[in-house]
């Protein structure tokens, strides 16, 4: 039966000869009954900290830890009815696939018969029926990862822990298991938690992203929010790809209108807006609201320094005229080569303004409307 | 699970949890009682007994402390310099050769000659031979009447008469170093062969596509990953000669006159011949400082702990 | 490689074959140097010693096979007791062993404490120890406490040589064993003890098996401990009491070799069905 989860001030210090890591600072959270939550961020960043404490591998040192109204904090694993995927996979080398995914059950008491018939159960929804009799070392990579799944999910957990499990697939596979998990996720009535440090999978399997830095929570939000509202910079260009662009920009007062003075371009900011009166921000500009040309409110030129073809659309990576890295994406630059300068535009509409502590100081989209061009689903996100 | 249960359950858990519910204190105790115990009875008290005894005359009989009496009588008599300088010439002698052989013949593996893994399986039988097996069959070789090497060199008329190798002064030695080698040479080729076949093949790859001989791709390639190994072998390798005990004692007895007598060999006259434990154990002693020594010099270069700790 | 060719005296496919045929020539080298010894211990043993030495020289071309060298050690020696004793020290000690390799491997690996360099200094001293300096203090011990003479005193110094380079084993073996399998385990239910033994048990089996054949072989081969601790005949080993074979008028190279022979049929039978896990300890290290 899926459970919520709730993180209240957790704190987990490592202490290794004298010196204390704090892995997870401060961290409070609530992860709704049945939902899908991905925890994703840069390596380091206690994602994989805060799963293991879900599952009872660590203790916080301070904080709670609760499901539903029941506090787990210093509940050991084997009193906690959760399971879990390893980034390892972790399956036993000694027993076959039936008895990797019926182990939890054997455990439990569950009589053979049973056993057996639910651990079939799983084998046919995860399409393994055929290796259920083999050893693990049999098995190639994505078939270990579904036993794997299948020793997690048998166990009917109230919540589903996944730390990276697809991180040593290849591309095909992966995309493939995402969306194995995302039915298991539908059909099952359990709480999934799933830790990766790709945004890819983050933003296409959840129902709500945790995006942590060096063991601070930055923003939790649901994919779509978080890629169009990102409360800070790092946010910004963690999520999406390629990175978002940041532009230094001075802020001058002209005739009672605020200018953004950025390398090449102008921008004005409506009246109103409260934003610094001076000094410098940064402005952030995802490559997928680029348009080539000069339709956007905002002109500037990159020099093209490499040209990606992706098919239907090309990423350039190239420099504004003060050296600023800056991608664009666009369906119409098929033709651009390195050295050349290609003139783009944006609409306040999609820009992000920054301070100087990397908080999102203005969202472009809240003060001038609709957006004018959005991105094609979600090919924003797509690598 | 019912959440009435599971709530009952999680409350029964951290009771007993208290109580330290999933073995945990039991399974450190259980890891580590049986390895301690061990240690202080095997080790820590006869050596601590040792070493306190060392410090009387006539230990067993009549007690007397004399303090490092012992020691500087062992020092200051001549024969002792003599013992450690054949205990020097056999452990430098053996384990010098047995690492030629040794890496020669993983080299040679290496290459995936015909007949490698036979001539690999062949190579077990010296290392795990008893030591006692391996004397009689070179006791046998080597014998003056009917050894086959004797009879092999008068026929060939390299030697007019058959020589008694073991109990000659000038050939007791040599011997005694054959005999070790032919036994040790397979525990450096073992561990060699076990670095050179860890080596990236790629790096040869390259190396050859970078126009390297094989002359250069054995010295900047081959030899830095066995450096390690290589002085690991001498060290311990070393070590274990110098102390060795059982295939000189089983080959000459240390003869003839003293010839061979190691500092191994010293300790067991002075305590089982000479029945004089005081000595016996001072002897044991400045071998366990010796090997203390060893040690700390092995720690400091190579800091093994690290591959564990 | 162009370079070095045209400065060469002789063809590059000339080199290739010359170094070709000096590889083969050292693994004929050490191959005769090895076998030899090994196949005189065989042909002396299944020969009656009037076959091997007819005529005043020694015939190594086995002609006429017998068992009369093995008739005359269980007809009037005391071989046969001497293998049961061996036998006896052997499995007791490579059991503990073993077990104690096992258990301090996991925990030295599993349980955090301080102290643990010095830890493994502790086994690696030990490993690297003198069996004849450790046999001196043993000797002291086991004599005042009535020890000497006994299974038990035996079995304890054999274990003493043994368990040092066995922990050692285990412990790096346990090295490779990912936590991932134990913390399944547990997240599934299973508590540490259980864990142990349907996880840890069986997936460091070839660790085990390997330090179990070390042990074994120490035992085995041992020479020193048990001339040391057992004095009475009836306590021999087997290398002790054949050790003294070549002193008695009564037994010759004939019955010497077939004992010879009937001591090396364990190592015999690990180097050819064991092999994997024997190469396995060396890769951490090996044995004296």
């Amino acid at each position: 039966m899926a459970t919520s989860i709730h993180l209240d001030t957790v704190r987990k210090e490592f202490r290794t000869l004298g010196n204390t890591h704090v892995a997870v600072d401060d961290l409070s959270l609530d992860i709704p009954e049945g939902s899908f939550t991905t925890f994703v961020g840069p390596s380091g960043c206690g994602k994989t900290t805060t799963l293991r404490m879900l599952a009872g591998l660590e203790t916080p040192t301070s904080g709670t830890v609760s499901f539903g109204d029941e506090d787990v904090t210093d509940l050991p694993p084997q009193e906690r009815n959760v399971s879990m995927v390893f980034q390892s996979i972790a399956l036993y080398p000694h027993m076959s696939v039936r008895e990797n995914i019926g182990y939890g059950l054997k455990i439990h008491g569950v009589p053979k018969a049973e056993r057996d018939e639910r651990i079939d159960e799983a084998a046919e929804v995860l399409q393994i029926e055929a290796q259920l009799e083999k050893m693990p070392a049999e098995l190639s990579g994505g078939q270990q990862q579904r036993v794997a799944l299948g020793g997690a999910f048998v166990q009917d957990p109230d919540v589903l822990l996944l730390d990276e499990p697809m991180s040593d697939l290849d591309a095909k596979l992966k995309s493939d298991l995402r969306v194995e998990i995302q039915r298991l996720h539908q059909e099952l009535d359990t709480t999934v938690v799933y830790v990766t440090h790709d945004q890819t999978e983050a933003m296409t399997m959840s129902d709500q992203v945790v995006l942590l830095r060096d063991g601070e929570l930055a923003q939790v939000d649901p994919p779509k929010q978080l890629f169009d509202y990102p409360n800070s910079e790092y946010v910004a260009q963690f999520i999406g790809m390629p990175s978002t662009n940041v532009v230094d920009c001075a802020v001058e007062h002209r005739d009672g209108e605020t200018v953004l003075v950025g390398p090449g371009f102008e921008l004005s900011l409506p009246a109103g807006v409260d934003a610094p009166t001076a000094g410098r921000v940064r402005l952030g500009i995802r490559p997928q609201y680029l348009d080539v040309g000069s339709a956007g409110a905002c002109r500037l030129s990159v020099d093209v320094e490499v040209v990606e073809t992706l098919g239907t659309e090309s990423v350039v990576h190239g420099r504004l005229e003060d050296g600023t890295p800056f991608d664009v994406v666009s369906d119409a630059v098929d033709d651009a080569v390195a050295g050349d300068r290609l003139d783009v535009s944006f609409d306040l509409a999609d820009a992000f303004v920054f301070g100087e502590d990397g908080e999102t100081i203005l969202f472009g989209s809240e003060r001038a409307g609709e957006r004018s061009s959005s991105p094609a689903g979600t090919g924003g996100v797509t690598p | 699970m019912s959440t009435a249960l599971k709530s009952r359950l999680a409350a029964a858990g951290s009771a007993l949890r208290e109580r330290d519910v999933d073995g945990t204190t039991l399974l450190l105790a259980a890891c580590f009682v049986p390895m301690l115990a061990f240690f202080v009875v095997v080790w820590v008290i006869p050596i601590v007994y040792a070493l306190g005894m060392s410090l009387f005359a006539s230990p067993v009989r009549n007690p007397e402390f004399v303090g490092l009496g012992n020691y500087a009588e062992l020092l200051g008599n001549g024969a002792f310099w003599g013992f450690l300088w054949n205990s020097v010439v056999y452990a430098v002698a053996t384990t010098g050769l047995s690492l030629v052989i040794g890496l020669g013949l993983a080299l040679v593996i290496n290459q995936r000659i015909r007949g490698g893994d036979a001539l690999r399986t062949l190579m077990i039988f010296p290392y795990l031979l008893p030591t006692l097996v391996v004397i009689f069959m070179w006791k046998f070789i080597l014998d003056p009447n009917i050894g086959i090497l004797n009879q092999f060199l008068v026929d060939a008329g390299l030697i007019d008469k058959p020589i008694a190798f073991f109990s000659t002064l000038e050939f007791a030695m040599p011997a005694v170093v054959v005999t070790s080698v032919w036994k040790f040479a397979s525990f450096a080729f073992f561990i060699l062969l076990a670095r050179l076949q860890a080596i990236d093949p790629d790096l040869y790859e390259r190396a050859r596509v970078e126009g390297a001989t094989t002359w250069q791709a054995f010295r900047d390639i081959t030899f830095p990953h066995l450096r390690g190994a290589i002085l690991i072998i001498l060290l311990v390798r070393g070590i274990w000669m110098f102390n060795k005990f059982d295939i000189i004692y089983l080959s000459t007895r240390g003869g003839p006159l003293q010839q061979t007598t190691t500092l191994p060999i010293r300790v067991y006259q002075l305590a089982f011949s000479e029945v004089n434990f005081g000595m016996a154990t001072a002897l044991a002693g400045v071998m366990f400082f010796l090997l203390a020594g060893v040690a700390v010099v092995y720690f400091r270069a190579f800091a093994p702990e690290k591959e564990v700790a | 490689m162009a370079t070095s060719t045209g400065r060469s005296l002789v063809s590059h496919d000339t080199q290739k074959r010359l170094q070709r045929i000096a590889v083969y020539l050292t693994a004929l080298l050490i191959s005769v140097f090895t076998i030899i010894p090994v196949y005189v211990m065989v042909v002396i043993a299944i020969q009656s010693p009037a076959t091997t030495f007819a005529g005043g020289r020694v015939n190594l071309l086995p002609t006429q096979p017998s068992l009369r060298n093995f008739l005359v050690l269980l007809g009037s020696t005391d071989t046969v007791r001497y293998f049961v004793n061996s036998l006896v020290v052997t499995l007791g000690s490579t059991v503990l062993s073993t077990t104690i390799a096992v258990a301090a491997g996991y925990g030295l690996t599993r349980f955090d404490f301080t102290g643990k360099s010095l830890a493994a200094r502790a086994v690696l001293f030990s490993y690297m120890f003198s069996p004849i300096v450790l046999a001196i203090p043993l000797y002291v011990v086991f004599s005042t406490l009535g020890l000497l003479n006994s299974h038990f005193a035996l079995t304890l110094a054999l274990t003493a040589i043994s368990a040092p380079f066995c922990i050692w084993l285990m412990w790096q073996y346990f090295q490779t064993v990912p936590i991932a399998l134990e913390e399944s385990a547990w997240v599934r239910g299973a508590s540490r003890w259980r864990t142990v033994r349907d996880v840890v048990l069986p997936v460091a089996r070839p660790g085990y098996i390997s330090a179990a054949i070390f042990a074994f072989a120490v035992a085995w081969n041992d020479f020193t401990m048990a001339r040391v601790v057992m004095s009475r005949d009836e306590m021999y080993t087997i290398t002790v009491g054949a050790s003294l074979f070549l002193d008695r008028v009564s037994i010759g190279w004939g019955e010497t070799m077939a004992v010879s022979l009937l001591i090396s049929i364990p190592p015999f039978l690990i180097a050819l069905f064991l092999q994997r896990y024997l190469l396995q300890g060396f890769s951490v290290g090996g044995l004296e």
